[in-house]
């Protein structure tokens, strides 16, 4: 009995494959195959951000103007953004303090999809700055769960307790 | 001596003359010659303060809302829409009426030096004839926070006042109001807010979904425990503004998509079934999937719940998932006992906040952060409009 060898198997599949089809062809066929492949065993992946960022609030969220409520960052944004105050999304304008303790919100940047945690934090201790007034409540929860809260003053361990306004401070990928 | 007696009596008249008559005699004789007959030359009044008639079932007190307000508590006459009362308070104040409905206590928060120096959390008492400050009981601490109706509640005899307090941990200061003092301070972790129950018993929501429920045992020291979660946190939370009928212990927590929670309040609360008010009004309950837009309750004090007839007013608007502080453009008035629509009111721009009076002619407060809307609780028809500042805690009497 003669020995099943694989090579003489293979070899004549690979002749017979290509008398039959042009070198071209196979390459179409496997481009074809390359570009659908990823779609396949990404999908579960995709379907998860969705899940996470598939809210109302990054639909229409945008990357280019920190001053508008519909920043991206800003999804759990209840407060005067101190951009607007002579500050910047993650710095206090002078005259006013950050607390150490924060909000926190979870939002996805339109550009790549992904989900980032953001931590809001208020700036404090100076006259409320009454620029720029956002009320984003992406996901926020009551103040019986104060950790996503942005009703809290959050001025604490600050010099002063007034609020002025409020921080979008990025954490890191939430993934 | 005699020439000094009337030089000093000639000069005391000038005096008088100078201060009161002549500037008014003048102006009446540059008038008409006769007209100085009818107007009196000196006044009798002077000034002095109108006497506070009380907290009444038609009278709406409210807050001011937040850092940019004015602060103060406001009290209106329903009747009038006019204004008949003001109480000084700090930023982001809370209050309460004692069963007397002249006596009011204010939970606020003063540093020495305006937002810096030693901080004093106060519950300011302010009585008597016209409403005068009475003193202050002072406070270990105190959330400060937007303004939540249940971060400040009286026990229903009057006796005691709950007073929540996050530094950033979860407690609640007891207050014996009559010995104006606290007298403990009840550790409530993972929980929030103070919902009163019985002589001496609060609930409070926690972070879970479950309740928490506090009571004096045996020792008259406060237990805390924990029910099991009744609603999904994460997903469809129940708002802080939900109602609670402290006489009858009937709590309504209603959750972001407009599910209705029924709890009895007590030692061991009893939990009913759900109930969907967007179901009890025909149509498909709201859920959290993106985009889906569909009635909703939402504002800043969506609900008012008038005890006799078991109404429930809720401010609903057409909105996405996660809008539930959008005002609301209609009123939605629900039969509790049945959980059925009775009526949809439309109101004249957006509304925030709304209160009922529990008296047998009941109006239903809307309120803006402009206007206050004085309607009629059974027609749902506008009487009264008033311009407001922007309001925080509103409370009626019994509310």
């Amino acid at each position: 009995m003669r020995p099943f060898n694989v090579d003489k198997v293979g070899e004549r599949f690979t002749r017979r494959l290509a008398g039959r089809l042009s070198r071209r062809s196979a390459l179409a066929r496997l481009g074809a195959l390359l570009v659908a492949a990823p779609a396949f065993p990404l999908l579960p992946v995709q379907r998860a951000r969705a899940g996470d960022a598939g809210t109302d609030f990054s639909r229409a969220a945008q990357t280019h103007d920190d001053s508008a409520c519909n920043y991206w960052r800003y999804c759990g944004m209840d407060g005067n953004l101190c951009v607007c105050c002579g500050g910047g999304p993650h710095s206090c304008p002078p005259g006013s303090q950050p607390s150490p303790t924060s909000w926190i919100g979870s939002c996805t940047n339109p550009d790549d999809q992904r989900a980032y945690l953001v931590a809001y934090h208020d700036c404090c201790g100076a006259s409320a700055c009454t620029e720029c007034s956002c009320t984003n409540t992406d996901h926020a929860m009551p103040i019986y769960r104060p950790q996503a809260n942005n009703h809290v003053t959050w001025c604490f361990g600050t010099q002063g307790f007034q609020y002025h306004c409020s921080l979008a401070v990025l954490v890191g990928p939430a993934e | 001596m005699k020439r000094m007696q009337s030089d000093r009596l000639i000069c005391g008249v000038a005096a008088l003359l100078a201060l009161f008559g002549v500037p008014r005699v003048d102006r009446a004789w540059s008038s008409t010659p006769t007209s100085h007959r009818s107007s009196p030359v000196l006044q009798s009044e002077k000034a002095d303060i109108t006497p506070f008639r009380g907290f009444t079932a038609h009278d709406l007190a409210y807050s001011g809302l937040d850092a940019v307000t004015t602060g103060g508590i406001r009290i209106i006459d329903g009747d009038t829409a006019r204004t008949i009362a003001t109480v000084y308070s700090s930023q982001y104040a809370n209050f309460a009426w004692a069963p007397d409905y002249r006596t009011l206590y204010v939970s606020e928060t003063y540093w020495t030096l305006g937002d810096r120096g030693r901080r004093e959390d106060v519950l300011s008492i302010y009585g008597g004839p016209t409403l005068r400050n009475e003193g202050e009981i002072t406070l270990p601490g105190r959330l400060i926070s937007d303004p939540k109706t249940h971060t400040f509640a009286l026990s229903t005899d009057g006796r005691f006042g709950y007073v929540y307090s996050f530094q950033p941990a979860s407690s609640v200061s007891v207050v014996d109001l009559h010995a104006r003092k606290v007298i403990t301070e009840v550790q409530i972790p993972g929980c929030g807010l103070v919902f009163p129950f019985g002589e001496r018993g609060f609930a409070s929501l926690c972070a879970d979904g479950s309740l928490a429920v506090a009571d004096v045992n045996a020792h008259g020291r406060y237990t805390v425990h924990r029910s099991k979660p009744f609603f999904d946190v994460l997903n469809d939370p129940v708002m802080d503004e939900s109602v609670a009928d402290s006489e009858s212990g009937l709590a309504l927590f209603v959750t972001y998509d407009g599910w209705v929670h029924p709890v009895n309040l007590g030692d061991t609360p009893h939990f009913g079934a759900p109930w969907s008010i967007e179901q009890a009004a025909g149509i498909s309950p709201a859920t959290s999937t993106v985009g889906q837009v569909t009635w909703r309750p939402g504002g800043q004090v969506p609900f008012a719940y008038e005890r006799s007839r078991q109404r429930l007013f809720v401010l609903m608007h057409e909105g996405p998932p996660w809008s539930f502080e959008q005002g609301g453009t209609e009123i939605w008035v629900l039969d509790v006992r049945h959980q059925r629509l009775l009526e949809r009111w439309a109101v004249p721009e957006s509304a925030y906040l709304l209160a009922v009076t529990q008296d047998a002619r009941p109006l239903l407060f809307a309120l803006s952060q402009t206007w206050l809307w004085v309607m009629n609780a059974e027609s749902g028809a506008v009487g009264r409009a008033a311009q407001i500042v922007a309001p925080g805690v509103i409370r009626v009497k019994g509310g």
